[in-house]
């Protein structure tokens, strides 16, 4: 199957190991693989399985009730619409924003490309929640940007803080050195040779990009919209702080079900309707990252 | 370059515009909490605060909830650290050194922590530890972390393990070494680079993790991430929400400061899931 079976290494230890070591390698992964059973397979397939019974008056019974009132219920229904849009807007903009990078840090040998790259992964070194606290001081009511534009004589912006567009913006400073390495890895086999090429030919950079890059890097793309979209169902901190309070997005209003609406049985429906319409995603995700593992192993 | 020695050399102009954008992007809202961390006096509109000093700092160490979230952080992280490389590092060594039935199932397993939005994920946890009295639990929290750092300590250490010189181990075993004293003297040191990294990314990812505290461990468990959410939700003095952002970031500092020296940024981001 994987090439970790594959490797030297794996045929070295099964001749040394013959026999009696056997059940010690169980005993050591044993404790790992029961944490992601019983707090990851086991709570997913519960809550899937929870969320689709009632009790009867024979027991259980098979029932899509929780799942009828999510989809008719209208406050529900704006919330996930919401996430969606936000979903779809912070990929594109991530998208849009890191595909430029990409391709300057890939094809030029400027000592600007170093700065960028430094500046475009120093996100990963700022936690979200103290992000969070930076974007309300910059871009809330009388934050910096007001300043600067007062003092520019210009009038105030109408803020982002407690719109969409607050988790929206915080979301992109957040995700984007993770798309950029995504995106930059898969630039990495667009070779400069093929692009020399069309260069010599006569064709401009839009046409290159569009013929040549994209259909190279289209998996890659893929991969990133994923990784983004995934995070984004399952974000939390930023809309939570930055995003407004009705309608809010699923993180947020998944926490609000269980904890203070103190109904586990609706938030489960909202957590397994996120888990239905992230796997197509989460599959392509999954795939890749294995797929990378395998080429570091072998 | 080379492919443009025929053309006439056109003038870079994207490399400074990006540049520009991106310092702006990224620098702007950091710089600002820093300089609030500083400041004293800062009345809207002034572009510069009236006046600059250490006032608010010395209030803020002598809170007792800043100190109080501050060791809460430390040693929940610290002990989903310590937990973590318990039971990952047998584990990892096992994956990649030894032979038994499920190998390969059980080591894509892992791959289930990113096949889920983490927050509903929490959310089906969460449903769980409520029925048990989990919830505002302190080890409730610790057992969901230590999900969380799987990935690291498990998927990082494996890859070291496997990459040891095989070669170097024989010849000590050659010498007479016992296997213990072959794995202590020649295969942990060659693995200890990718080990500490993963220890590193360990502990200060679970010392900013926000969600699993907020959702399973408030209101009983206070971190300093939690801190931060009740002082953006509620604290009038801006200074305090600055000061506690400048002392919060230091793990992410010397996470840095490490990754630029041990890691490189792809292995970083390959650890994180790009």
């Amino acid at each position: 199957m994987s090439s970790v079976d594959a490797t030297p290494i794996g045929a070295g230890a099964k001749a040394r190991g013959a026999g009696g070591r056997r059940p010690i390698g169980l005993l050591l992964v044993a404790a790992p693989v029961a944490l992601v059973l019983g707090l990851i397979i086991w709570p997913v397939a519960l809550s899937v399985f929870d969320t689709l019974t009632v009790h009867g008056p024979q027991g259980l019974e098979f029932s899509l009730e929780a799942y009828r009132f999510f989809f008719t219920d209208g406050f529900s229904l704006r919330n996930l619409w919401l996430t969606i849009r936000v979903a779809a807007i912070c990929t594109v903009l991530l998208l849009v924003i890191s595909l430029p990078i990409a391709l300057y840090l890939r094809f030029s040998e400027t000592r600007l490309a170093g700065y960028i790259q430094a500046l475009a992964l120093f996100p990963l070194f700022v936690p979200s929640i103290l992000l969070a606290y930076a974007l309300i001081r910059t871009l809330g009511p009388n934050g910096t940007v007001d300043t600067l534009l007062v003092a520019a004589g210009l009038p105030k912006m109408p803020t982002p803080y407690l719109t969409p567009w607050g988790p929206i913006i915080g979301l992109v400073w957040d995700n984007l050195p993770l798309t950029l390495l995504i995106v930059l890895a898969g630039l990495a086999n667009v070779s400069r040779a093929s692009i020399e090429a069309a260069r010599d030919v006569g064709a401009g950079s839009l046409t290159i990009l569009w013929h040549i890059i994209l259909p190279r890097i289209r998996g890659t793309l893929l991969v990133a919209a994923s990784f983004v979209i995934l995070g984004l169902f399952s974000a939390f901190t930023l809309p939570y702080l930055l995003g407004p309070a009705a309608p809010e997005m699923m993180g947020p209003f998944m926490r609000r079900t269980i904890i203070e609406v103190d109904d586990p049985v609706q938030a489960r429906t909202q957590a397994v309707v996120t888990f239905a319409l992230c796997a197509v995603f989460a599959l392509f995700y999954v795939r890749s990252v294995a797929r990378s593992r395998r080429e570091q192993t072998s | 370059m080379i492919a443009r020695l025929g053309l006439p050399r056109r003038l870079d102009w994207k490399g400074p515009l990006i540049a520009t954008a991106l310092s702006v992007a990224i620098l702007l809202p950091l710089i600002n909490v820093a300089v609030w961390a500083f400041t004293e006096v800062w009345r809207y509109p002034a572009v510069i605060p009236q006046k600059f000093g250490l006032r608010f700092w010395g209030d803020m160490l002598a809170r007792g909830d800043v100190r109080e979230a501050m060791s809460t952080s430390l040693s929940l992280a610290a002990i989903v650290t310590a937990l973590s490389v318990v039971i990952c590092l047998p584990a990892s060594y096992a994956f990649a050194r030894m032979n038994f039935p499920g190998r390969n199932l059980f080591f894509m397993s892992f791959l289930t922590v990113y096949a889920f939005p983490k927050f509903g994920l929490y959310i089906t946890i969460a449903a769980i530890f409520i029925g048990l009295g989990l919830i505002g639990n302190f080890w409730g929290v610790v057992l969901i972390q230590l999900v969380s750092t799987l990935m690291f300590m498990v998927w990082i250490p494996v890859t070291a393990f496997q990459n040891v010189d095989r070669r170097q181990e024989e010849a000590a075993r050659d010498l007479g070494a016992s296997p213990l004293r072959v794995f202590w003297s020649v295969t942990l040191p060659q693995a200890l680079p990718a080990i500490s990294a993963a220890v590193l990314l360990t502990f200060v990812n679970t010392f900013y993790e926000t969600e699993v505290a907020w959702l399973i461990g408030a209101p009983e468990v206070r971190t300093v991430p939690l801190l931060m959410i009740r002082f953006i939700n509620s604290e009038l003095v801006v200074q305090y929400g600055a000061i506690l952002s400048l002392a919060m970031w230091v793990p992410s500092f010397l996470l840095l400061i490490a990754a630029r020296r041990f890691l490189g940024a792809q292995a970083l981001g390959r650890a994180l899931g790009a």
